[in-house]
């Protein structure tokens, strides 16, 4: 399975790590689910692989849209 | 209050889980299809008091012109009710699953220590037991937030059976111990062996912090879990979660152990040294029985 740890970046650049998901759909849409949140609109979502090596295509911050 | 902390599905609602079974071409998990008429009988147990945890709150409210008093009252009654742990903390969004609400200020959290003798008796014993005690815990949470509402309070109890509130967060900011690196809290006293039930409430409560005795610091050097681990599911290195040191354990390497065979892995737990220092005889014996039957532990 592939895995995927998912790091939360907060405003203030504060990072704290959501989980580990064994799939990259199952990551997408814990961070769609965090994105419904007020709290967490100006927060960042980073995934990297066990190995520290970050995915292509990153998902959607902030910055991107 | 809205929570921000994703829970990760238990049984087949995990999508780890679910397919490693269906790769495997079974119907169902092997563990769970073994399970006695007693566990079941326990789950049925909190099913049914999930219809309870929440009920009509008493228009005479006692008014709390002593969160002191009132704190220790409630605390008194959660132990009356079969408690060996009780602790407080402000509810806060991180405690609470992702996405649901729970409109509370507070968090009562209780715990029931588990009869860790039972691994000699097998592992299937040692589940009965932990469902024995979930079921129980279910039983003191429904109880204690209808004592509370009888107070005149809103409350809701939290358990197996129905649940928003996420044990972890809770035990810390409780002070019931510290975030080991086999995944589970440990306490200095039961180590991890025990089982929660929660009440959320806005009955006005003094609340406790947390503490730290150097489980965590003791986990970095320790290694005895990851070394044991049949599956290296343990990991070496850890992340940090809302400033708090934790280590994922890799479901993926988990499961094959603890799932897939007949048979419960509890050994994380078992080895941990807060565990054995708890029950030095019990855990002689029980690694006896285990290389008699052709456990080879530890790895290195």
């Amino acid at each position: 399975m592939d895995k995927y740890y998912l790091h939360e970046r907060r405003p203030d650049g504060a990072i704290s790590t959501v989980g580990l998901y064994y799939s990259r759909e199952e990551a997408e849409d814990i961070i769609a689910q965090l994105r419904e949140l007020p709290e967490k609109r100006d927060c960042e979502y980073l995934m990297t692989r066990p190995d520290g090596a970050v995915p292509e295509a990153p998902p959607n911050n902030p910055e991107d849209s | 209050m809205r929570g921000t902390t994703p829970r990760r599905m238990q049984g087949l609602a995990d999508p780890v889980l679910s397919t490693m079974v269906h790769d495997l071409g079974l119907a169902e998990v092997p563990h769970y299809a073994s399970r006695s008429e007693k566990v079941v009988g326990y789950t049925n147990r909190w099913v049914e008091n999930a219809r309870f945890r929440d009920g009509p709150v008493n228009p005479q409210r006692v008014e709390v012109t002593d969160r002191a008093s009132m704190t220790a009252q409630v605390k008194a009654k959660a132990r009356e009710l079969g408690a060996d742990l009780v602790g407080i903390c402000r509810l806060t969004p991180t405690m609470i699953d992702l996405g649901e609400e729970v409109p509370h200020e507070f968090v009562i959290a209780a715990c029931i220590v588990e009869d860790y003798h039972k691994v000699l008796e097998g592992a299937d014993a040692v589940e009965e037991e932990a469902m024995r005690v979930y079921a129980a815990c279910s039983d003191l949470a429904t109880e204690l937030a209808a004592y509370v509402r009888d107070l005149g309070y809103p409350a809701w109890a939290h358990h197996n059976g129905v649940r928003e509130v996420q044990a972890i967060p809770v035990f810390y900011q409780v002070g019931f111990g510290e975030l080991g690196r086999h995944g589970s809290l440990i306490h200095e006293k039961y180590g991890a062996d025990f089982r929660p039930g929660f009440v959320t409430t806005d009955l006005p409560l003094e609340v406790d912090e947390p503490r730290e005795f150097g489980v965590q610091d003791f986990c970095m050097n320790c290694n005895v879990c990851m070394l044991n681990c049949p599956g290296d599911a343990i990991p070496k290195e850890h992340v940090v979660t809302e400033g708090i040191k934790r280590w994922l354990i890799d479901l993926e390497k988990c499961y094959p152990y603890s799932r897939l065979r007949e048979e419960y892995c509890h050994l994380c737990v078992d080895v941990c040294p807060f565990n054995v220092g708890s029950h030095r005889t019990t855990f002689k014996t029980f690694m006896k029985h285990r290389k008699r039957i052709g456990y080879k532990t530890p790895k290195y």
